[in-house]
């Protein structure tokens, strides 16, 4: 039903950009899901079409440099996105410079972080490069409150030198509460009630492009401390301090373009019980890809991808973590993904994508939507999407 | 700087793009860092202070292509991906689409501040009633 609503929202607001002073745009994208094995994005192993994204949103120009935004979202992608509407971003944005060799200017409100090159725009199937985002975004952990977009305010700044332009996005979130839903997918007590905050988070992202985007380089940074707590008869207190560091390159030739990026991910976790310590961790992820496309013409699009993902980049195999752990699975802490896929886009407006993925390894399941455990940490993943935008 | 100005001349850079602005727009020096700076929605307004406001054909039409080639020194789908991410951050706009070359120059006529681009060899559709397009072409440095 809510597609459906969504849907005809598109199409009302179909006249869009007509006007200089306002726009109005939008996405609407199913997805269909199968895997071989295991869970992701819904009861896949039986095929599933719970995975959908779709948003509508409106800018205005008050005055020339005075832009205010919002774009309203849902998506729905098994345990790990609920289909529940959200205010994806809602801004003002001020521009105090715009010339010819730079702008500056500053955002408030609910702003979209800059990580890598795919996170602002992430949830819109026509700028990705495929259906499911590399691993260094985290895809089926649903970060999406707590890291991608956030309430805060923004600073950003452009400035040209030669065949260089140099772009600055600094953000500083707001501390706010994490989503029930996401709660869910991060801690597990048991069942005992708690509460998760985020404070003094911010991010900052340093992009150069050269020679009219041909290269692009790139310098992402995000810090945020979670901190949990619980009612006074639990006494039981945690702080995790999760950092983000993601490094970004690109060529973009006429035909084809080669993109690489790679993330270290610290984590330094500290949980107390009365105030004692009873776990104190310091671990380190790591998460990379290259990846090639070529558009054959404007219709059809190819890609390829090598992604690797590394719950602790000292144990990269896992075996550490399984010796430490006797029950556990050391396959459960790392993903290698060959992925190749396809599009076919039959005008601005819409597009098919078509991607197979062969994994190996279990770190990007999710528990919840794999309660009877894996049943295979070899498997593989089709992905299906009908999108529209306008 | 290497700049020509050509009223209604339609026929200087055969098999090339061709920049068209309103009438309301001071002859101002288009380099290519200008363009790209106007293109990609970075400058919005005119170094005289009025807003620009840029039209642009489909990504898809070979105009499209060869304009954004030649005169931006840039791909049509970066310059989509420029777009997009403005468009789906809420921090700009996106420039206004139109579907032909006629309807190109009839909203860069009708709307002070319009910059956009047509074919070089298309005729140029004038008459005495009609305030003329300023045609601009650009010597490729």
């Amino acid at each position: 039903m809510r597609r459906i609503a969504v849907l005809l929202l598109c199409a009302a607001a179909c006249a869009s950009a007509r006007a200089a002073d306002y726009q109005v745009h939008g996405y609407a994208a199913q997805g269909f899901v199968y895997t071989t094995d295991n869970n992701f994005f819904g009861p896949s192993s039986d095929g599933s079409t719970d995975y959908y994204e779709a948003g509508i949103n409106a800018s205005a120009q008050v005055v020339p440099g005075f832009i205010v935004s919002g774009q309203a979202a849902i998506r729905d992608a098994g345990i790990s996105d609920d289909g529940s509407l959200r205010v994806d971003y809602a801004l003002a944005d001020y521009r105090f410079i715009s010339s010819e060799t730079g702008s500056a200017g500053v955002r408030a409100g609910k702003v979209k972080n800059a990580v890598g090159f795919y996170n602002e725009t992430r949830d819109v199937i026509f700028t990705r490069p495929s259906i499911l985002l590399p691993s260094v975004y985290s895809d089926n952990q649903n970060q999406r409150s707590l890291v991608f977009t956030a309430p805060g305010t923004q600073a950003y700044a452009t400035r040209v030198f030669g065949r260089h332009e140099l772009s600055f996005i600094g953000t500083k979130n707001f501390n706010r509460d994490v989503r029930k839903s996401d709660e869910r997918l991060l801690i597990d007590l048991g069942g005992l009630p708690f509460d998760l905050h985020i404070r003094d988070s911010w991010n900052a992202q340093v992009m150069d492009s050269f020679d009219g985007g041909r290269w692009q380089f790139g310098v992402s940074y995000f810090f945020g401390r979670f901190t949990l707590t619980t009612p006074p008869q639990i006494t039981l207190a945690g702080t995790f301090d999760v950092g983000l560091t993601m490094f970004s390159a690109r060529y973009n030739a006429e035909r084809f373009s080669v993109t690489a990026e790679y993330v270290l991910n610290p984590n330094e976790n500290e949980v107390t019980v009365g105030g004692i310590p009873v776990l104190r961790q310091d671990i380190t992820a790591d998460r990379g890809y290259l990846q090639a496309e070529y558009r054959l013409s404007p219709h059809w699009g190819l890609m390829a991808r090598l992604d690797g993902s590394f719950s602790d980049k000292h144990d990269r195999n896992g075996r550490e973590f399984a010796a430490a752990n006797p029950g556990s699975a050391r396959e459960s802490r790392y993903a290698r993904d060959v992925t190749v896929g396809a599009h076919w886009r039959s005008d601005e407006h819409w597009g098919v994508w078509a991607e197979y993925h062969w994994i190996d390894g279990t770190a990007p399941l999710q528990r919840a939507e794999n309660p009877q455990g894996v049943s295979d940490t070899r498997w593989s993943l089709v992905m299906l999407m009908a999108a529209f935008r306008f | 700087m290497a700049l020509a100005i050509l009223f209604g001349c339609g026929q200087a850079y055969a098999q090339s793009a061709q920049i068209i602005v309103n009438p309301s727009v001071e002859a101002a020096s288009l380099d290519r860092e200008r363009l790209r700076a106007i293109f990609t929605m970075r400058m919005t307004a005119w170094p005289d202070g009025p807003p620009i406001r840029v039209f642009v054909l489909p990504d898809r039409d070979p105009i499209s292509d060869r304009f954004y080639r030649e005169q931006l020194g840039m791909y049509s789908y970066v310059l989509r991906a420029v777009w997009d991410r403005m468009v789906f951050t809420g921090t700009g706009l996106a420039p206004t689409l139109v579907r032909s070359e006629e309807e190109m120059r009839a909203r860069v006529r009708a709307t002070p501040g319009a910059i956009g681009y047509v074919s070089s060899g298309a005729p140029t559709l004038r008459s005495p009633m009609q305030s003329p397009l300023l045609y601009v072409g650009l010597q490729r440095r």
